[in-house]
């Protein structure tokens, strides 16, 4: 029998918005579930998708993705990459895998509510994809690292993760619930699918599987060149939404979201990505440092992204771009010296020819952050391996929480950006995160950071120990350094860039 | 006698950190006990230096002897501590 094309019928096949007779249109599409914000159904008729798929053809493809990217792994059992890669690439995996996975889930249910609540048939038809493609991420992460969990417990965490309060899993749920879990259909499709996806993860995935790839991890890059292929293709949802909230006098609104979302996502991204690039990623695979990549996607990029849609660059932009500089050199610094806090091994990347590449990439490096590492390696190297871990928590960003930190040594710049609001004093790590919070702050005032906790006494016993008992970490699981301090020896005998007094 | 959480903002140091201390406690003793989560372990210490404790932005140092509880800070305030001559 023969078919039709599918442009011959998609659009009329699709054409689902109807006038219902036994309930109002209200409380159908009720707005607080919508995020309409006003904009009438028929306006929302327009919104023309720019990747067209039929369930057929969907399935079709998705079916051959996941026989090649399984097959992959099937063939590659013996490869014994685990064996034979460098440790960093292993920390990079399990922290991929603990922040990611279960964030997939999150995100399927975001598409859910789109495929549920948009206004626009298009959305609804490309959200409904969107869902199964995050099911699909959230099996494969996890069924992936799991052949591992038997060699390595701290695998276990790219399911455990998301069920514990360890500080790094509290800050990738603050941001995801508040991307994408907490939002409406239309908010979704601004904040996840267009800010998020478009402008981060889109990237983060093109880059890690190109990282994987150099590092001989095939098994690995063939599973993120998997999802970035679906993610590229429902992040579209997110910019026609964007044409209709600004084509009907909501531009004011659709900047906002846009401007907490990537404000949110940058925070999340540098931690994460930037002390993979630029520490945790062997020098010898190393492309491009953290900040070439994010002048080249982020600024060269998904900047002109936003200018052709017709939005305006966020206000923070400029101050966003110089965080380049130092905010993942501030977090890698925070992560390897609470590595007992982490659910991998943090790699210092420290050795003398990384600190070169590194002040390469960034001058001034040796007398900021070199400064603070060179008391590290005096201590490691006098047998003093208890003065490099810590005896304190670090204040927690009401935001992002995240440690707040900046830039140590001769451009010491770290400072608080308190807030007083309704008797509370919260604390954050720049004015952009404060700004985030002032846009909304009965959204967010009632989340307690991990310092919060502490100081209302939920962390019992007050200590280290029992710190690591609420976040989770058992023995085996607890991070160390992922070299189990080897680099250290290259600096036995000689003088270190500068001596601690 | 009264544990007071306060932030060290340490001179040098790349991140904020909660120190507990106690109202009873001299400016030079809430200095020594931010001072022990920072010198020696990412700032390098320095000899001869005195440890100062202003209020973040104030250009003025607290007196060295006054005791926490003398003074108007809030708990949970953050404190910069800076290396001095005296």
């Amino acid at each position: 029998m023969p078919l039709l094309e599918r442009s011959d019928w998609y659009d009329i096949a699709r054409s689902t918005n109807w006038t219902p007779r036994y309930v109002t249109d209200e409380e159908l599409f009720p707005d607080t579930m919508t995020g309409a914000k006003g904009v009438p159904m028929a306006a929302w008729e327009v919104y023309d998708e720019p990747y067209k798929t039929s369930y057929p053809e969907y399935v079709r493809v998705q079916r051959e993705k996941d026989a090649g990217a399984y097959s992959v792994k099937a063939a590659l059992e013996r490869s014994r990459i685990f064996e034979n890669a460098d440790p960093g690439w292993l920390s990079i995996l399990k922290a991929h895998y603990g922040a990611i996975a279960l964030g997939e889930y999150a995100a399927m249910s975001a598409e859910a509510r789109m495929a549920r609540f948009g206004r626009a048939p298009g959305m609804r038809n490309m959200a409904t994809f969107g869902m199964l493609d995050e099911n699909r991420h959230a099996q494969l992460q996890l069924y992936f690292p799991h052949s591992y969990c038997s060699r390595d417990r701290q695998f276990d965490w790219a399911h455990k993760a998301y069920h514990t309060n360890e500080w790094g899993a509290i800050a990738a749920r603050h941001t995801f619930d508040d991307l994408f879990l907490a939002r409406s259909a239309t908010d979704i499709a601004v904040m996840l699918t267009f800010a998020f996806e478009t402008g981060f993860t889109n990237m983060q995935f093109l880059g890690l599987a190109a990282d994987a790839a150099e590092t001989g991890d095939f098994t690995f890059a063939s599973l993120i060149s998997s999802i970035q292929t679906d993610e590229s293709r429902h992040a579209q949802i997110g910019g026609p939404a964007l044409q209709v909230l600004i084509g009907n006098g909501r531009k004011k609104e659709a900047q906002a979201l846009v401007d907490v979302a990537i404000a949110r996502a940058w925070r999340i991204f540098s931690l994460l990505t930037g002390s993979s690039m630029d520490y945790a990623t062997p020098l010898a695979h190393r492309k491009q440092s953290f900040k070439e990549f994010m002048q080249e996607w982020i600024v060269g990029q998904f900047e002109r992204t936003l200018i052709d849609l017709g939005l305006e660059l966020p206000w923070y932009w400029e101050s966003m771009i110089r965080e380049f500089d130092y905010q993942h050199h501030a977090y890698q610094l925070g992560i390897w010296f609470w590595r007992p806090t982490v659910w991998w091994n943090p790699a210092a990347g420290m050795t003398p020819e990384c600190r070169d590449w590194l002040e390469e990439k960034y001058p001034g490096w040796n007398d900021t952050f070199g400064k603070a590492w060179d008391v590290i390696i005096e201590n490691l190297l006098a047998g003093k391996p208890e003065r490099t871990v810590p005896e304190t928590l670090p204040i927690v960003c009401n935001m992002s929480q995240l440690p707040i930190c900046a830039i140590p040594g001769d451009g010491w710049n770290v400072k608080d950006y308190p807030l007083d609001f309704e008797g509370r004093t919260y604390h954050f790590n720049s004015e952009i995160d404060r700004w985030v919070f002032q846009q909304d702050p009965k959204r967010y005032r009632d989340h307690l950071t991990l310092v919060d906790r502490f100081l209302a006494g939920q962390i019992q016993p007050p200590d280290l120990t029992g710190a690591l008992k609420y976040m989770g970490l058992a023995p085996g699981e607890i991070g160390d350094d992922a070299h189990k301090y080897a680099w250290v020896e290259a600096y036995r005998g000689r003088q270190t860039p500068k001596k601690a007094a | 006698m009264a544990l007071f959480p306060i932030i060290s903002n340490f001179q040098h140091d790349f991140v904020l950190l909660l120190v507990p201390v106690d109202t009873e406690n001299t400016m030079d003793e809430v200095a020594a006990a931010a001072a022990h989560h920072s010198v020696g372990r990412r700032v390098a210490p320095r000899p001869g230096k005195v440890v100062r404790v202003r209020r973040q932005g104030a250009a003025q140092f607290f007196p060295r002897t006054a005791r926490l509880h003398e003074t108007d800070i809030k708990p949970m305030e953050a404190l910069e501590f800076i290396f001095c001559d005296s």
